[in-house]
């Protein structure tokens, strides 16, 4: 009984809900390039934060997957993963690079 | 006295950043260098329910403290409904930003706009934020 409770409590804790944030799509164009993506995320603890540094991180990293490129269609999501006490902030961006 | 330290805590330690919405734009780094721009525009929200319910929590009176709650309960029914951060005063506040972006630009050429809702959170009391970030192509 204590090895189903003490398994049930695991699940629980270590499985995350997650919730769509936001959602946003740029235009595609016809001739799109090769498809590439970068992620950023930050942790936090009861919500407590003063800071959203991470978007510029998950921008900077987009930037580093197409350089002197054009990045078209991106897709950005903001989501947000609840564990116990603690929130896994994430932006997720895709889109597609078409080199000079 | 207990209660306002508490609550005055309380106020001054919650401030939390908030991010509600992020939107990535085209990026384009094969027509020059680019040179970050921002605009950040910020309205103060207030969430007057739970202002009324402080006040409710500090009047020493009951009948005060009854009266206080009943107006915490109009407020918060009145505000019912889906919304992004606390209500603000006035929603004109983020209207100018294209403009305040173009300044910062010489060449007018704008490109990898970040469209970011955000809040900072002091208690009740908000800054509804507004930011875009940009890149210019010099």
């Amino acid at each position: 009984m204590i090895r189903l409770f003490t398994a049930l409590l695991a699940t629980l804790m270590l499985s995350g809900c997650m919730s769509l944030n936001s959602v946003s799509l740029t235009q595609i164009p016809s001739d799109k390039g090769q498809l590439v993506s970068a992620k950023a995320h930050d942790w936090v603890f009861l919500g407590f934060t003063t800071q959203n540094n991470f978007v510029n991180e998950a921008v900077n990293n987009l930037k580093q997957e197409c350089p002197n490129g054009k990045l078209t269609g991106v897709l950005t999501k903001h989501q947000t993963t609840a564990y116990v006490l603690v929130f896994k902030r994430e932006v997720i961006a895709s889109g597609y690079c078409k080199k000079a | 006295m207990q209660k306002l330290i508490l609550v005055s805590a309380l106020l001054l330690l919650g401030a939390c950043a908030r991010l509600d919405h992020v939107q990535i734009g085209d990026i384009d780094q094969s027509n020059g260098a680019l040179s970050p721009i921002s605009v950040k525009v910020s309205e103060n929200g207030v969430e007057m329910a739970v202002v009324a319910g402080v006040a409710a929590e500090l009047a020493s009176q009951s009948k005060r403290n009854q009266q206080l709650k009943e107006i915490r309960d109009f407020l918060a029914l009145i505000n019912m409904g889906p919304r992004t951060g606390n209500p603000v005063f006035f929603d004109t506040y983020a209207q100018n930003v294209l403009d305040a972006l173009y300044q910062q630009c010489a060449s007018g050429k704008i490109t990898g706009i970040r469209n970011i809702r955000e809040g900072k959170t002091y208690g009740p009391v908000s800054g509804e934020i507004v930011r875009i970030d940009a890149d210019c192509i010099l």
